[in-house]
């Protein structure tokens, strides 16, 4: 592209300036917009599953803390242990209401295990239903709106058919027009040959009167011109012919 | 920053939506990366104003609610792990009159 023609033409020095200014006002521009993605660590919070827990409520982070270095049983000796101090030191002291504690622990403990599973169906039903309401708006104009993008659609297909139908009109219309134009063209030649066969005719007719008349012309002349003596001898020759006959 | 405004550090435009449970100051080490020896600077570089901490704790909780409470199927660990809080606290303020409980007066 950089031919010497090119650049002396003037043209392309200026496509050259023109592409070098762009590059330098692109320049911080470009710059700016690599400040956007250096954010990712701030997103948008979503929401999240629940932590998972073990022994109803400790949470699992506490054993995975205690599993690379002690492994598995660590966290429970921990636990076991520390209680141990406590109560052997009377840290934890075991009054009266230590012992109303445990047994409500223990109820505590059969009233999760015994009605927790039909309760937490129960919720998550209830929560579905609840989310499921709250959506069902959303889902009904999508539906709605799909439909109506289907109806367009089918919509711009039988316009496709109004396409085809012009089309086929047209056909129609030139078929029409071709048939007046090959009755027309039919018209004029009957009529020339109409006019035609007059003319024949005509002609003939012309023909014959003169003819006609000619024959009947030379033979009043023929007749007028012969004599009387003429056609005494002519039936004198014939009644020699006669005689001639009736000799034979 | 009036009582209830957002942190200063906030920014609608650059953070999203707000989250209570997000510190939008720049992020320091945090404390289970800090070294022994890096510790006293970690601490000196802490921010120990009442506000600090009582937005700390605040975050916390938001943090633990996010976790446990929020979730769309949420268990009934939220619960125990308060009742448990709400135990070791009130025996721990209580322990003066409990220890007058004690069994044995040698250990």
């Amino acid at each position: 592209m950089l031919s010497r023609a090119g650049i002396l033409s003037g043209q392309q020095c200026k496509n050259i300036v023109a592409l070098s200014t762009r590059c330098m006002a692109t320049t911080p521009a470009t710059s700016t917009s690599a400040d956007k993605p250096s954010q990712p660590a701030f997103q948008r919070p979503v929401r999240q599953q629940p932590g998972k827990v073990r022994l109803g409520f400790v949470p699992e982070e506490w054993f995975q803390f205690f599993y690379k270095k002690t492994g598995v049983t660590g966290p429970y000796a921990f636990g076991i242990g520390l209680t141990t101090y406590l109560v052997s030191k009377e840290w934890y002291v075991m009054e009266h209401e230590y012992y109303n504690g445990l047994s409500l622990l223990v109820l505590c403990i059969i009233g999760v295990k015994k009605l927790g599973p039909a309760i937490a169906k129960y919720l998550d039903k209830e929560i579905d239903e609840y989310e499921a309401g709250w959506n069902s708006g959303r889902e009904s104009e999508k539906t709605a709106l799909n439909a109506q993008i289907k109806e367009e659609e089918t919509h711009q297909w039988s316009a496709d058919g109004q396409l085809m139908l012009v089309a086929a009109k047209r056909e129609n219309v030139a078929l029409q027009l071709e048939a007046a134009y090959r009755q027309r063209l039919m018209n004029v030649y009957d009529e020339v040959t109409k006019r035609l066969n007059y003319q024949v005719e005509r002609q003939n007719v012309e023909q014959r009167i003169a003819q006609k008349h000619l024959v009947s012309w030379v033979v009043k002349r023929v007749v007028s011109s012969i004599t009387a003596e003429q056609e005494k001898q002519n039936i004198d020759k014939c009644i020699a012919d006669l005689a001639v006959l009736a000799k034979v | 920053m009036g009582f209830g405004d957002y942190p200063a550090e906030y920014n609608p435009k650059v953070h999203g939506p707000f989250d209570p449970a997000r510190y939008y100051g720049k992020p320091d080490v945090p404390l289970a990366q800090v070294k022994l020896s890096e510790i006293g600077g970690w601490l000196g570089r802490r921010n120990k104003s009442p506000r600090a901490m009582a937005s700390c704790i605040s975050r916390a909780w938001w943090r633990w609610q996010h976790k446990y409470v929020q979730p769309k199927r949420a268990g009934i660990a939220p619960f125990f792990q308060l009742i448990s809080g709400c135990m070791i606290f009130f025996y721990v303020i209580n322990y003066p009159k409990i220890s007058h409980h004690k069994n044995y007066k040698y250990h």
